[in-house]
């Protein structure tokens, strides 16, 4: 009597496992009106790379197309790509690594939009050390120390490119995982070598004394789209009209924000802790509704090159 | 309350408040004097008059009922849990023995290798966290239960057997009360790691609840505001706590632990 | 009890749960849960390399390093906390507030004051995993028998003796229940470290293969955890015996009785 209790609690859970993996939730069949709208959910990490779809939704580009957008503040890339695998998010934005990691082990994801792009230089993204460190190019970076917020993504690969680019050894640097908000001060107490930062601990550290030694993004091609949004194949070959509204007004809204960068410093302000202060100082990011698909071809083969991927990935597939 | 015992009490909440005092001087000066850059520990002030501005937020009370819910949910489901199956498992043998391997096996899996799986079975949701929450408590009830259930005094569970006292009763008067003082501090361990988990996973997943404004208060670089709600994060563990200890000495009022102090 | 039940009991459990999770898994395949024969295909690949000298090692290192310094200092806090009131009473507060700040919060704080190094990584552990140690002990130390309390009192033994006559061997029992549950506290601390700054290890290769989707290494490494955890429980149990051998002892007499 009480054996079968244990084994039927196992046998619950693993079937819970095995049949609660299906496809995204069900956000109807019918294609999105003005008049019948669509509530989707998109998941964003909250900082400035995202405030397109954020001006977008309040512009009500959204729902010119038919869209009821809740935009969900996620934490990091954690949650969104089993968020969208899931169904929680309809769409999520995330950057170009990661989905061609996903792809590359077999998860079918599909970006339709582009997100953010490198904004050349001064960028809003760099590699710095201490004032008084003696690595003064990336070559130096040989050997060293250097913190990036996740490995095996784009950091750590557009960094060893820029750095075998100026004559150094990429493989002997020891790359470590430090979150943003810490590399800065792992860089000021010489913890690590080099830190690789965005926007805006960027700025932070740069006025408390910290060298940048290369904006790396730029760096390794001046045209680099960096993430944009993506979802499921399936919600993308199911749900075309769904898709293409998305796609129509994601894309109405990069194009806006790229040509009103205060509107976008002002939304900015409403949905993180940042002063427009901090924002001004700042570099924004450039937003394109068009991909950079040399660029990114690039970054793949340097991802396959470094060993994060296994095979280079096949952009059809990847990109609409 | 005699006067004697009165004065112990006071005594104690002195000497705590004079711990708090001592840290929190230790704080102040630390970022002041340079020992740690204020920009990333800013002094105790200026992170407890951010606090206090929290305290007029009606967002923050929010975020706190809804991780307290997460946390409540979770503690309750596996002390239940823990106690049935720690009893049914503590006084069988078999059971015991055929469930060790699996037991420890599982124990040790951070909840933390979870979420993945927490995300893709509830989103980013309070059901995440409590997957989380859940997972990681139910182990620490359950192992005390065990021991507890194992420290039965043989004697008194033979002499009641032989008085003709059927499981359900021999439970009720002979295991339960030796049970009963694992199971409270198992309940106490478990209810800090449901407060650990309620906020890691708010924190990592993104579900609705303190962890998650701590969450993004980092990555916004918002400091002195992170630090104010890792503060209210530990206030709570404080309250918790002794709400615990509370209902530990009210249900164990007859154990010998709890007596020797009060007699003092 | 026979080596052929013994070992029945030890691998009866796990042994259906895997079947089980076997004819689940017949059906097609899913992202996300691996069939057995894969996760053991996967495990070999991954762990039996030279993984094993460039992540398991250093973790175990670590883990164990940080668990003997846990339980030292946990006991040896304990004993002195659970003896003085007014030492309780001074840290209680503040031992509580750092208990519930999760460590995902407090390991930044950390590697500001102690910096990114194995130091940071065994800190963390021990900042975690002492909880039930010191706990127990407290528990252990406030509930030792008054009569034998009162009679040793009365016999003159006082001090370090009275600690390692009286007070230890009563609350061993306690002390012995905390330790357990510290092992496992400690290794998922180990992981949870190794998330921030590492650049090698168990937690961090998990972590790894987690971003990277890499599920079935994912799920090797969760077990590699699991084994870990009963090597751990094992180890435990086995000086359990011999520590509390007149404890098991008394409480076997009675039992035959």
């Amino acid at each position: 009597m009480k054996k079968p209790l244990m084994v039927g609690l196992a046998a619950a859970s693993i079937l819970a496992l095995a049949a609660c993996s299906t496809g995204p939730a069900d956000t109807g069949g019918e294609p999105p009106s003005s008049s019948n709208p669509t509530a989707i959910t998109v998941g964003v990490i909250p900082i400035v790379d995202t405030a397109p779809i954020w001006l977008g939704v309040e512009k009500g580009f959204f729902s010119d197309e038919g869209l009821d957008v809740t935009v969900q503040p996620t934490t990091g890339g954690a949650a969104s790509v089993p968020g969208v695998v899931a169904g929680s998010y309809d769409f999520a934005f995330g950057n170009y690594v990661s989905g061609m990691l996903a792809n590359d082990q077999g998860l079918a994801l599909k970006y339709v939009t582009n997100g953010n792009s490198t904004a050349g230089s001064p960028d809003f993204g760099a590699v710095i050390v201490p004032g008084d460190s003696d690595i003064t190019s990336p070559a130096d970076l040989a050997g060293k120390t250097v913190s990036v917020n996740n490995l095996q993504n784009i950091g750590d690969t557009t960094i060893r490119t820029v750095v075998d680019d100026d004559g150094g050894d990429s493989s002997t640097i020891k790359f470590v995982e430090v979150a943003f908000p810490d590399a800065e001060a792992a860089v000021a107490n010489k913890q690590v070598d080099a830190a690789w930062i965005l926007a805006p601990f960027l700025n932070s550290a740069v006025a408390n004394g910290a060298r940048v030694i290369t904006y790396n993004f730029s760096d390794f091609d001046p045209g680099l789209d960096i993430a944009g949004y993506f979802t499921t194949l399936e919600t993308y070959t199911g749900k075309p009209e769904l898709t293409k509204a998305f796609q129509t007004a994601m894309n109405k809204s990069l194009e806006y924000a790229d040509s009103h960068p205060d509107e976008v410093k002002q939304i900015v302000t409403t949905y993180t802790k940042m002063t427009l202060d901090q924002l001004d100082a700042m570099v924004l990011p450039k937003f394109s509704a068009e991909f950079n698909r040399e660029a990114m071809v690039k970054l793949g083969a340097a991802a396959f090159d470094y060993g994060t991927l296994k095979a280079e990935p096949n952009l059809g597939e990847l990109l609409p | 309350m005699n006067s004697r015992m009165r004065n112990t009490k006071v005594s104690n909440a002195i000497l705590g408040l004079t711990g708090i005092l001592l840290f929190l001087l230790a704080w102040e000066i630390a970022p002041r004097l340079g020992i740690v850059r204020e920009r990333f520990l800013p002094p105790a002030s200026e992170v407890l008059v951010t606090l206090f501005e929290y305290f007029g937020e009606g967002a923050f009370w929010k975020d706190v009922g809804e991780t307290m819910l997460a946390w409540a949910i979770g503690l309750t489901l596996s002390v239940v849990a823990a106690v049935v199956l720690g009893l049914i498992i503590g006084s069988s043998s078999f059971l015991s023995k055929s469930t060790y391997t699996t037991i420890e096996f599982l124990r040790p899996i951070p909840s933390v290798a979870l979420i993945p799986l927490a995300v893709l079975l509830f989103g980013v949701t309070i059901e995440s966290s409590l997957l989380l929450v859940i997972y990681a408590s139910f182990w620490q009830v359950l192992l005390q239960v065990l021991y507890g259930v194992a420290d039965v005094d043989p004697v008194a569970e033979n002499t009641a057997k032989s008085y003709g006292l059927g499981p359900f009763a021999r439970a009720r008067y002979v295991v339960w009360p030796t049970v009963l003082p694992y199971l409270m501090t198992g309940i106490r361990l478990a209810s800090a790691v449901a407060l650990i988990l309620a906020i890691t996973a708010e924190l990592i997943i993104g579900s609705p609840g303190l962890g998650y404004q701590i969450a993004l208060t980092r990555s916004g670089g918002a400091v002195p505001e992170m630090y104010a709600l890792i503060v209210a994060t530990g206030i709570i563990g404080i309250i918790i706590n002794f709400g615990m200890r509370f209902i530990e000495k009210r249900v164990l009022a007859w154990h010998s632990s709890v007596r020797s102090e009060v007699g003092a | 009890m026979s080596i052929l039940k013994r070992i029945a009991y030890f691998v009866g459990l796990p042994l259906l749960l895997i079947i089980m999770w076997w004819a689940l898994t017949l059906g097609e395949p899913n992202f996300y849960v691996p069939t057995p024969a894969q996760l053991i295909t996967t495990f070999w690949e991954v762990w039996a390399g030279e993984r094993f000298a460039t992540d398991f090692l250093p973790s175990i290192i670590r883990l164990f390093i940080g668990l003997i310094a846990t339980i030292t200092l946990g006991i040896v806090l304990g004993i002195l906390i659970g003896s003085f009131r007014w030492l309780r009473s001074l840290t209680e507060p503040l031992l509580e507030f750092f208990r519930a700040i999760p460590p995902p919060v407090l390991v930044p704080l950390f590697i500001l004051l102690i910096g990114i190094n194995d130091q940071m990584m065994i800190f963390v552990i021990i900042s975690g995993s002492i909880w039930p140690v010191l706990l127990n002990t407290v528990e252990g130390v406030r509930a030792v028998d008054e009569v034998l309390s009162d009679t040793s009192r009365t016999y003159g033994i006082h001090g370090f003796s009275r600690v390692r006559h009286l007070v230890l061997p009563a609350a061993s029992p306690q002390i012995m229940t905390g330790v357990r549950q510290s092992l496992s506290i400690g290794l998922i601390l180990m992981v949870i470290s190794e998330m921030f700054g590492a650049s090698s290890g168990i937690g961090y290769t998990i972590v790894l293969f987690q971003r990277g989707f890499a599920i079935p290494e994912m799920w090797s490494g969760i077990a590699v955890l699991g084994l870990i955890g009963i090597a751990l429980s094992l180890i435990s149990k086995a000086i359990e015996a011999r520590v509390l051998r007149w404890y098991h002892g008394v409480k076997e007499v009675q039992r035959d009785s």
